[in-house]
């Protein structure tokens, strides 16, 4: 009796519906984004609730869930890691317009015009390097180079199927033609490329000096510095004219019919402040999209990267073909 | 009105476990419901992942019987740390397992032969399987009356006896542990998708998380779901009447040999898996975490303790509605001759736990089912469908045990059916409950795949938080998380036996 008494009453505590709370899935890495979002229910009394997901897991437990809760939405406001499966959302109807009061500091690239979701602290891809294995000066500058015999069997990249690696790989076919796009990867194959699983796993084997480079986002490369000095990371396509480097903001959306409209908002706008850019600048050197954030010395700025041309939406319409020819790229 | 409480209760079982699985497949019949995705790549994919599974489980089966076989039969030093740390294997997850094999490849240079090697996860795999096979073989082993044996012996040597008698006699737990070890290593996801091995459940994994083509994912679950059904009709028999482990063995004697010659490949033998199972991954997962640049006991300690706690208390509470529903489903099977409730259990234990998440999602997110779906008792009632069974088999190998005749001593004396389970069954039935709470609450903490997927927003679990902070976390950091979670495990296992051995040796006294 007592164990049924037990379990009744915390069935009872854990789904309460408090309207003062708001749930948040996020595919953002947790050790980033748990604290920003801890600190935002310290200061507004709304209690957060969160669902926290990776791109090292595939994101298929926030991504899915919020799929498959469809028809009934336990989840208010999302925050990802990219603009892609915000934008996979909007065209299954998950997620409701909203412009934000923050929308006019926030770059115009980095949103939807509808309102569908809105970016902002931005992550970039990146060249991991371990300096034991390999001399700057004997770096590859551009993506291109790759290809070289002289990298042969010297770098790894995540399974392109998955996370940021997929954008990055859409985005180059988007700039290329899907023609010079498969050309490239299957220079890439001839050259040994290791298909590690995640970018995490990139850095991994970087650190560890399986391989001496890998393509990685800055967040990866910043920690990876912070764990071994053997390391480093530079920007590749930096020259006049070039490619540039593939630019990936952070992207919030709100859920239809969500339980919570209003405290999702109320997050959002949080989130969209000079305040957590600034923090997550510091606490994993992503680059403020707002201007006049105070970031730390080691913090890249957007303002002397060259960014890769590309529209965020476009690319999300081209990503399930590319998927089908990279996916037998992978086999082959 | 007992036939009548049983038929109801049978049905909410069947709703709260099969309803999710079926309306899935109703909705998959209804979308398309055809098999237009087998075409000449799936096929050899899941040929290929059918080899693959055979050989795992054929090296993990014999692993398994050579120790159990070992463990049984002869008189054994420190047999029960042996039994102990040989099983231990099973509480850790795959995940974390390959990860640690991936670092000592690559530490000791095998990387380069093992990468993408066909012969990486076969190695992995039948390292984490063949605990399984042991404790099957090793309960059949047991079961083994030590009068036949000695009657073998009398008239022939002892390797003759042990082919022509025990042999046979263990052949259908040596059968029921392949096809389990098959189904499972089938299943499993997590190590071929880290070593980036292509199998049929990555390719299903990558449809439902890359392309998240639900559609085709349940398809080619529904193939995968239909194949291990269709291997477990062969050992239906056998797999409904497991034992799994049996705690004791009342009014059984089996007989145990003395080591004299081969002593040292006996003790080689075991000590060299409890070396590849146990020792090495975790001395990996130590060494990372204990020589790193830096320290992270305290951050790693703040991070997982308050996940830590939850997981506890849902991994009590869900092991006590396993033992409960084990119970229950076990008494109607052996006193009952009532198996339904035992057979639903049995389906549910093949169901791979991504597709019963998924089901789940859309059964259980209705505002009608939100109590369920917004809370932990969605996780609950996922770990009752999944080793609900295993609890089932175990309690109901402790009635097989009990003569009925004791039972129906005491109602004959006027006591009360309540009365008589308090006072006769429930006291000589403890031992295996208590096995089936220990091994319910150890598995409830472990699970991953079913909990990331049905966790309640806000509730924070040991397993999916190492999980997903181990993306950008330093390793030592996660290193050290896996093991704080390992030891927190570790602990309740020695706390549990503790308690147990207290509470039987008080039962014995009484």
């Amino acid at each position: 009796m007592g164990l049924i008494g037990s379990i009744t009453l915390l069935i009872l505590a854990s789904c309460s519906n408090n309207t003062n709370e708001v749930v948040v899935y996020s595919s953002v890495d947790q050790i980033f984004s748990e604290p920003i979002l801890k600190e935002f229910e310290e200061k507004s009394s709304i209690t957060v609730k969160m669902v926290f997901d990776t791109e090292e897991t595939k994101s298929t437990g926030v991504m899915n869930r919020l799929i498959a809760e469809g028809r009934n939405p336990q989840c208010d406001l999302f925050w990802s890691g990219d603009p892609m499966r915000n934008i996979l959302l909007k065209s299954k109807g998950i997620t409701a317009p909203l412009h934000s009061i923050a929308a006019s500091k926030i770059p115009s690239f980095a949103q939807d015009k509808e309102g569908h979701w809105i970016g902002f602290s931005a992550r970039a891809r990146v060249l991991l390097y371990n300096k034991k294995l390999i001399a700057k000066e004997a770096l590859p500058q551009s993506i291109l180079d790759l290809t070289q015999p002289q990298y042969d069997h010297k770098f790894a990249i995540a399974n392109p199927l998955f996370g940021t690696t997929t954008f990055h790989i859409a985005a180059i076919f988007s700039a290329w033609g899907t023609e010079k796009g498969m050309q490239w990867l299957t220079g890439l194959k001839k050259n040994n490329v290791t298909i590690a699983t995640s970018n995490g796993d990139v850095k991994r084997r970087v650190l560890k000096g399986e391989v001496a480079m890998g393509l990685t986002d800055t967040d990866d490369a910043f920690e990876a510095k912070k764990e071994n000095s053997d390391v480093d990371y530079l920007f590749l396509d930096q020259e006049k004219n070039g490619l540039g480097s593939l630019i990936m903001p952070n992207a919030l959306s709100l859920i239809a019919h969500s339980p919570h409209p209003e405290n999702g908002k109320k997050l959002m706008e949080y989130l969209l402040s000079k305040e957590v850019e600034s923090q997550l600048a510091q606490s994993c050197a992503q680059m403020p999209l707002i201007k006049g954030v105070k970031t730390p010395k080691q913090t890249p700025s957007l303002e002397h990267i060259t960014p890769m041309k590309i529209e965020y939406e476009k690319i999300s319409h081209l990503l399930p073909t590319i998927q089908e020819r990279v996916q037998s790229w992978l086999e082959h | 009105m007992a036939r009548t409480l049983k038929y109801l209760l049978s049905g909410i079982l069947g709703v709260l476990l099969l309803a999710p699985i079926a309306l899935l497949l109703l909705q998959w019949i209804g979308d398309d419901g055809s098999l237009s995705f087998l075409n000449g790549k799936t096929l050899s994919l899941i040929g290929h992942s059918i080899a693959y599974s055979s050989i795992i489980a054929l090296v993990a089966t014999l692993i398994g019987a050579v120790c159990a076989f070992l463990l049984t039969q002869f008189h054994i030093r420190f047999k029960s740390f042996y039994t102990f740390v040989l099983l231990l294997p099973i509480l850790i997850s795959p995940y974390i397992f390959a990860v640690a094999w991936k670092d000592i490849f690559i530490a000791v240079g095998g990387e380069k032969v093992m990468d993408k090697s066909i012969l990486e996860l076969i190695f992995i795999h039948s390292l984490l399987f063949f605990p399984l096979a042991m404790v099957i073989i090793m309960s059949a082993l047991s079961r083994i009356s030590a009068s036949l044996e000695e009657s073998a012996c009398m008239i022939t040597s002892y390797p003759r006896a042990v082919f022509k008698i025990i042999l046979p006699l263990i052949q259908p737990s040596i059968g029921l542990s392949f096809v389990l070890i098959l189904i499972f290593s089938l299943s499993e996801f997590s190590v071929p998708a880290y070593l980036g091995i292509n199998t049929f459940t990555t390719e299903i994994f990558t449809q439902f998380s890359a392309f998240y083509n639900t559609k085709l994912a349940l398809s080619q679950s529904i193939l995968m779901l239909s194949f291990s059904l269709m291997l477990m009709l062969s050992e239906v028999k056998i797999l409904s009447d497991a034992p799994f482990f049996t705690v004791d063995m009342k009014g059984n004697r089996t007989r145990i040999h003395t080591l004299d010659k081969g002593k040292k490949w006996v003790y080689g033998f075991l000590n060299t898996f409890v070396f590849l199972a146990l020792f090495l991954p975790l001395s990996a997962l130590v060494y990372q975490s204990v020589f790193a640049q830096e320290t992270f006991f305290i951050r790693a300690f703040d991070l997982i303790a308050p996940a830590l706690v939850n997981s506890v208390i849902l991994a009590f509470f869900g092991a006590c509605a396993i033992v409960l529903i084990g119970l229950w489903s076990a008494w109607l099977k052996e006193r009952g001759r009532y198996s339904l409730p035992n057979t639903i259990l049995l389906v549910m234990f093949i169901v791979p736990s991504i597709v019963f998440g998924i089901a789940a999602i859309h059964f259980y997110n209705t505002p009608i089912g939100n109590f369920i779906y917004g809370s932990m008792l969605i996780l609950i009632i996922g770990y009752v469908a999944h080793f609900g069974f295993i609890a089932s088999r175990i309690i109901a190998n402790g009635y097989k045990q009990l003569p009925p005749s004791l039972e129906e001593a005491a109602l004959l004396m006027g006591i009360s059916p309540l009365k008589c389970f308090r006072k006769v069954t429930f006291a000589l039935l403890s031992p295996s409950l208590f096995a089936a709470f220990v091994l319910s609450f150890v598995l409830c903490i472990g699970e991953l795949g079913m909990t990331i997927m049905l966790y309640p927003a806000g509730m924070e679990l040991a397993g999916v938080k190492i999980y997903t902070i181990a993306a950008n976390a330093p390793q030592a950091l996660t290193d050290t998380m896996i093991l704080i979670n390992l030891g927190t495990v570790l602990f309740f296992i020695g706390f549990f036996a503790f308690g147990g051995k207290i509470l039987f040796k008080r039962g014995a006294h009484e």
